[in-house]
């Protein structure tokens, strides 16, 4: 199965413009905060204080634009309802 | 993984209001419309007038999709997500499966020989005969069934599974890939649509001959188990439903999981995606889609279920009676439809994942991504082949046990339920039940593979504008009178 299996996630995939790159698994990154949110994630044991300072960090931060997301596909949802139901009212007999 | 402060609140609203939302949705577009099979022969499904515009109810669909992506996207708690896809129940040991297996075999091969016999001496009437029942009733529909609703059998069934020792006599040429298998399935759903084997049990004989003689020189030259990896489009279509059900064998034991979430890849700590979980058979791929030839099949099956959906609705059979009266071959106007659907599915599909990672700043290529999100497709396809089938199986299942326990003489008098109008309904059920699961195991995949919550978020937008398009296009087609196909009744 060697030419199924030769895709997904080779560290040196697409690596054009991604400079970070994580010291534990090589795989490489576009920001400074994606490459650390990746080690919280995937290597949480390896990261030393201050890495784990960074990750909260940058955790805190996402949570912040995260709940953003999360008002804003509220209003989303909040016009698909009306709108549907207005629909429905002209519409369905 | 870390604990999200905020997960606990916003996932106890985002699962309330899906399914309240779920609710209202199928409440809503919970009036009459017929399903449509591709086995007219045996089916006489009627419409009822829609009292909401067709627009509107393809519409709801629709924004039911886009809704519940956008409630998943509320649901940012990695372990919460994790526990859910990971979630596995030991069932129980190998023993069972070796006893099984051989009885499973006999069975399968005594079928096989019955379908092909009453074929051919059997009355030539679809309704009583052995062998149509058997095929569409049966394997068609209710193993299919079966296979994703509770696991995949086939491995145990397949009347050719002593070919599975065949050595073969050339190695099987690894950059085929699995597309012979893709090949397979787009033939036989060609096959099925466009020659009588589900109206003259003859012809439904000859076509199953056809498959075993095709199987048997194929095992022969490359290999009965590279065959039924790569080549066997009944068998790779077994497995990819498979790969929904709940039931799985993972290394010699029997576990359970929730269904569809055996889809989700599991990711390496260096973050490439693999799959631990092996099917429990050795030589098998461990993954559910590991290419862009297993991305293909996926999108197949979810097409063929659309494409034997449209033509046999009057819509459907008219647009092919005007093109084929502008002088096309009717048969080239069903092969042309049915490859080009495809491509423009497929073509769509790489299409989101090509957006995807643009969108986001990723080093993961398309290619990953489609092959990552691909097996969401497979919870679809089984969501559009229950809303298809589960109703003609359930009118024919009287039919199908009498043939079974009588093999050799026909009914005098075969029974077809007939069923309340209120089943319609739950075809709208099972086409946005398939999708909102599919949804779900894009999210927890979208989350295994990024490390950032937006990141996983947004890559997941384009595959469900993907998947709205899929289903206007399925609620559309199941909402349609149905007819005879064109030229072929």
């Amino acid at each position: 199965m060697t030419t199924h299996d030769s895709e997904t996630g080779r560290p040196d995939e697409g690596r054009d413009g991604a400079t970070y790159v994580c010291d534990d698994c090589g795989r490489a990154f576009h920001t400074a905060e994606l490459r650390v949110l990746h080690r919280g994630v995937r290597h949480p044991d390896a990261l030393d204080a201050a890495e784990r300072d960074a990750y909260r960090g940058v955790y805190a931060d996402e949570e912040a634009a995260i709940r953003s997301f999360r008002i804003r596909a509220l209003g989303v949802l909040v016009v698909l309802y009306f709108g549907l139901l207005f629909l429905y009212v002209i519409y369905a007999s | 993984m870390r604990r999200d402060p905020a997960g606990w609140s916003a996932r106890a609203i985002g699962v309330v209001a899906a399914v309240a939302g779920l609710a209202v949705g199928v409440g809503l577009l919970a009036r009459g419309v017929a399903a449509s099979n591709a086995a007219v022969g045996l089916s006489d499904a009627a419409g009822d007038a829609l009292a909401v515009p067709r627009w509107l109810y393809v519409a709801t669909g629709g924004a039911a999709i886009g809704a519940s992506a956008l409630l998943a996207g509320f649901v940012t708690d990695r372990r919460f997500v994790a526990a859910i896809h990971e979630w596995r129940y030991d069932l129980g040991g190998d023993r069972f499966r070796r006893g099984a297996g051989v009885g499973g075999g006999v069975v399968g091969a005594a079928l096989l020989a019955l379908v092909i016999y009453r074929g051919v001496v059997g009355p030539q009437v679809p309704t009583v005969n052995f062998a149509v029942i058997v095929v569409f009733a049966g394997g068609r529909a209710g193993l299919t069934v079966a296979t994703y609703a509770v696991g995949n059998v086939w491995p145990a069934v397949n009347p050719l599974r002593a070919l599975e020792r065949l050595p073969g006599v050339v190695a099987y040429p690894d950059r085929l890939g699995r597309w012979p298998a893709l090949a397979g399935i787009l033939l036989l759903v060609w096959v099925e649509t466009t020659t009588p084997v589900t109206r003259q049990p003859e012809v439904l004989a000859a076509a199953v001959a056809g498959y075993v003689a095709v199987a048997v020189s194929g095992s022969a030259v490359v290999g009965g188990d590279a065959w039924v990896r790569n080549a066997d489009p009944i068998a790779t279509a077994l497995r990819f439903y498979g790969r929904v059900a709940p039931l799985a064998w993972d290394g010699g034991r029997l576990r359970a999981s929730v269904p569809g979430m055996r889809l989700v890849p599991t990711v390496a700590p260096d973050g490439s995606v693999v799959d631990r979980e092996g099917t429990g058979e050795p030589g098998r791929d461990g993954r559910a889609v590991s290419g862009l030839d297993d991305v293909a099949i996926a999108v197949a099956l979810v097409w063929e279920l659309t494409f034997s959906g449209f033509v046999t609705t009057e819509q459907g059979a008219a647009a092919i009676r005007a093109v084929a009266g502008a002088g096309v071959p009717p048969l080239a106007v069903y092969a042309t439809l049915l490859v080009g659907g495809f491509a423009g599915f497929y073509v769509a599909f790489l299409g989101a994942a090509r957006v995807a990672t643009r969108r986001i700043a990723t080093t993961r290529s398309p290619r990953t991504l489609a092959v990552a999100f691909a097996p969401s497709l497979l919870i679809i396809a089984a969501g559009y082949h229950l809303a298809h089938y589960a109703a003609f199986f359930v009118s024919l299942s009287p039919s199908l046990v009498t043939a079974l326990s009588a093999p050799l003489s026909a009914p005098a008098n075969p029974v077809v339920l007939t069923l309340p109008a209120w089943v319609s309904a739950l075809n709208i059920a099972f086409v946005l039940g398939g999708h909102l699961v599919a949804i779900w195991v894009a999210h927890s995949t979208a989350y295994q593979l990024f490390p950032s919550r937006l990141q996983a978020i947004r890559s997941q937008y384009p595959f469900v504008f993907v998947m709205i398009g899929y289903t206007a296009a399925s609620l559309w087609l199941i909402s349609l009178p149905t007819a005879s196909p064109a030229f072929l009744g």
